[in-house]
């Protein structure tokens, strides 16, 4: 008869590339610690303990979900669902027919998975190799009734022991993390985020490499709706489910886009647009000492994002501006989104741009010279500042 | 996060009340009792479950008098979407598949379930609008045939108030084809025009409740005497086993009220949409005065024969929705059909059936009133549509 398998114990948490990082690895660690202690606080908490090249993860609250959030924690290579067990071979044989007797039952009667043991022996002090106690497991766990074929290479069922001075825990699964660096130990970034599918993509990849991020929004009312503003959080929400707590700032921008209209040819208004964003979200960033801007810009993807374009955008920053999705194709970038779960939220039918403001034929090779007279003419700065002081900052918590 | 509205301190004007209603107080009044007090499953035989069955009935002889029919007929449903799809779907699901007649301005709750009979083997097509934006009977009689099994025509369209001629339709359909059910979508004719089920010759009608100040998530559809329509869903003897489930007793009581209050206050209302429309005439001829060097005008699409209180109205210069938002900053707010964006996949299809191209359709609002509305709420409108035509004037 089957029994009911208990919940496991721990989470045992890998990490890859911090694990190069030589000098400052215990800063990297404690950080990844911080960072898990703080996925952990949205889902009922837990324990994090540092060990020996591995966290172990005690959750206080559902183990699925604390796995769900230590999987979504950058830095993380994967994540294990692990049970004590004693050290002597009857008990990790026992251990390990409970798991796979549990594992079994996802596959139709009468199939035949493949199987093999795996031992890992930090704890160089047992008595018999990891090649001779993992034959010694496999030959007690299974017996001439067995529905497993013994295979070594990419076994569907893989029973893990891992030896270790602090205990032995046994484990099936690998749930793959992230990967990347912790959240904030390369600084912080500021991404100038749309509703569109590019941006919120661009902000997770500088998470990805160790950036804290915060957003700033532009919002046209009452040219645009409601519903935009409401998008914006929706998509900071996921992306807070991947590096935690995040902050929005909000510039209200339809002055300066009529003050474009009116006053700067047609061609040039898409352009202009930008170089205002970019002047205000550099002034939000020196503000916050944020070290760079993100975009989600793209060489190519419409035909207004030549080469030239991005050079006369990116010239009125005065931070640097980091683009990390400048040569992926629209369909990478639609993968990474629907793995990270902006999609769904990016392809909701809210405009980021009336087409009041849009140009019918926007200008492919914009000067900087010709767009700075401009926006002197128009007094645009005076104008950015205005809305740099009356934007309004929030906050916004992952599953809020 | 809040709903900015700089007019927070006024009270809202609601002008997009065939989208939603708010609650009558004296239907809010009703929920809250039958809440407290009523708590029995009216399927149980003891006395609360007595109680509460007897409030299902009284509120299903109540619809059923507003519509001069049998209350064994009147089924308690969700809402508008769900009492169409069981009047499609449950009406010829059991039969041997033959084509579809399906009106040309249907809602989608009709067009996407004629497009699921669809792909089960149902032929459908889609009936025409005539140049004045009238029901093409002629060429409704032309597709009908022994083999049309089904005729769905809305009476009151939801974008442009237009009463089509559902009573003479349904008459050809009956001459015409062979055992045929003649499915209407009644949701915005309830409370603006007379609903008579045997008058108007449909197997079934379809009622929604927050269009008449009612609870939302709660419907009926009406059957006719010959209807053989089947469940959608099972497991339970409710509602003739046609909607099975235990019964909303609270909904359905405000349901019932709210049908009631709407049938009561019918030719009232319909005289003040008079005025009210007259008003708004007047507001868009100012409008359409500000804006004389633009081609545009601002008037109400005058498709056939209408009710007073859903206009289709035309603004001049920059998309509908841009107005929508700047008269959203007076507390005014309006209905538009299509979103602020140049994609073509987001224009109403009604509003092509009608002849209009893309741009012209992203220009039109919808100004809906109900029995709450009044003269000086279009008044206050009136004076909105100036501000905002000032600032657009040049916007286009």
């Amino acid at each position: 008869m089957t029994t009911e398998l208990q919940d496991p114990d721990i989470l045992l948490v890998r990490y890859g590339e911090l694990a190069l990082k030589g000098g400052n690895r215990a800063l990297f660690e404690n950080a990844l610690v911080r960072n898990l202690q703080g996925a952990l606080k949205h889902v009922g908490g837990g324990e994090v303990v540092r060990r020996w090249g591995r966290i172990q993860v005690k959750p206080a609250g559902r183990w699925r979900e604390a796995m769900r959030a230590c999987a979504r924690t950058f830095g993380i290579k994967s994540v294990s669902p692990a049970w004590n067990t004693e050290r002597d071979l009857k008990s990790m044989i026992a251990m390990g027919r409970r798991l796979l007797e549990n594992k079994l039952q996802e596959y139709p009667p009468g199939s035949r998975p493949s199987f093999r043991v795996t031992v890992k022996r930090a704890d160089k002090t047992y008595p018999m190799t990891s090649g001779e106690l993992a034959l010694a497991i496999a030959d007690g766990m299974l017996d001439e009734d067995s529905t497993v074929l013994i295979q070594m290479k990419n076994a569907d069922i893989d029973f893990n022991i891992d030896l270790r001075p602090e205990g032995t825990f046994a484990f099936l699964e690998r749930e793959p993390g992230p990967g990347g660096l912790p959240v904030k130990t390369l600084g912080q970034g500021l991404c100038l985020l749309s509703g569109g599918i590019d941006s919120p993509v661009a902000a997770w990849c500088a998470m990805k490499r160790g950036l804290k991020v915060s957003f700033v929004s532009f919002h046209s009312p009452p040219y645009i709706g409601e519903g935009s503003r409401m998008k914006i959080r929706d998509l900071i929400r996921v992306l807070a489910e991947w590096q935690g707590p995040s902050t929005l700032h909000e510039v209200q921008f339809a002055d300066i886009q009529l003050a474009i209209r009116e006053g700067a040819p047609e061609s040039l208004r898409t352009i202009l647009y930008r170089r205002s964003m970019q002047r205000i979200a550099s002034h939000l960033a020196r503000r916050s000492k944020t070290g760079a801007l993100i975009t989600g810009e793209n060489l190519g993807q419409v035909a207004s994002q030549t080469l030239e374009n991005l050079a006369c955008i990116g010239a009125a920053a005065n931070v640097q501006v980091l683009r990390p999705l400048i040569t992926h194709d629209k369909e990478d970038v639609i993968v990474l989104a629907k793995h990270i779960g902006t999609f769904d939220v990016s392809i909701r039918d809210e405009p980021d741009c009336c087409t009041v403001f849009q140009p019918r034929k926007p200008a492919l090779r914009a000067q900087v010279p010709e767009c700075e007279a401009i926006e002197a003419e128009l007094g645009l700065v005076t104008l950015e500042e205005a809305q740099v002081r009356a934007s309004a900052k929030e906050h916004i918590h992952p599953g809020s | 996060m809040a709903l900015s509205c700089p007019a927070d301190s006024m009270q809202p004007v609601l002008l997009d009340l065939a989208a939603t209603s708010p609650l009558d107080p004296r239907v809010r009044e009703c929920l809250i009792q039958h809440l407290d007090e009523v708590h029995g499953n009216p399927s149980s035989r003891h006395a609360l479950g007595t109680r509460a069955r007897q409030v299902v009935e009284h509120a299903r002889r109540r619809v059923a008098r507003c519509l001069g029919t049998e209350p064994k007929g009147i089924v308690f449903t969700s809402g508008g979407t769900e009492s169409n799809n069981l009047g499609l779907m449950g009406s010829v699901r059991n039969r041997t598949p033959g084509r579809i007649l399906v009106g040309p301005t249907e809602h989608a709750s009709v067009r996407v379930a004629a497009a699921q009979l669809a792909s089960e083997g149902f032929v459908v097509e889609t009936l025409r609008l005539k140049r004045d934006g009238q029901l093409d009977l002629d060429h409704a009689t032309e597709r009908m045939g022994e083999d049309v099994v089904l005729v769905a025509q809305m009476l009151v369209s939801n974008e442009l108030g237009t009463r089509y001629p559902v009573q003479r339709l349904a008459r050809l359909a009956r001459a015409r084809c062979g055992r045929v059910h003649v499915h209407c979508d009644g949701v915005q004719a309830l409370g603006k025009i007379d609903l008579d089920l045997e008058e108007l010759g449909v197997d079934s009608l379809a009622l929604s409740g927050h269009k008449v100040h009612g609870p939302k998530g709660m419907g009926a559809l009406a059957l006719g005497k010959n209807s053989q329509t089947k469940p959608l869903l099972f497991g339970g003897s409710q509602e003739e086993g046609l909607r099975p489930g235990t019964e909303n007793v609270p909904s359905i009581a405000a349901f019932g009220l709210a049908v009631d209050l709407a049938h009561e206050g019918q030719a009232d209302f319909n005289k003040t949409a008079e005025i009210c429309q007259r008003n708004l005439e007047e507001a868009l001829t100012a409008v359409s005065l500000m804006h004389q060097n633009s081609m545009d005008c601002a008037r109400i699409l005058q498709a056939g024969e209408r009710v007073n209180s859903i206009c289709a109205v035309h603004l001049p210069g920059p998309p509908a929705e841009v107005w929508q938002h700047h008269l959203e900053e007076y507390g005014v707010f309006i209905g538009v059909g299509s979103a602020c964006q140049s994609a073509s996949k987001m224009v109403s299809p009604v509003l092509l059936a009608l002849g209009l191209n893309a741009d012209s359709a992203r220009q039109i609002a919808r100004f809906s009133f109900s029995r709450e509305t009044t003269p000086n709420d279009i008044g206050i409108a009136a004076s909105a549509l100036r501000q905002v035509s000032k600032s657009l004037k040049d916007l286009s």
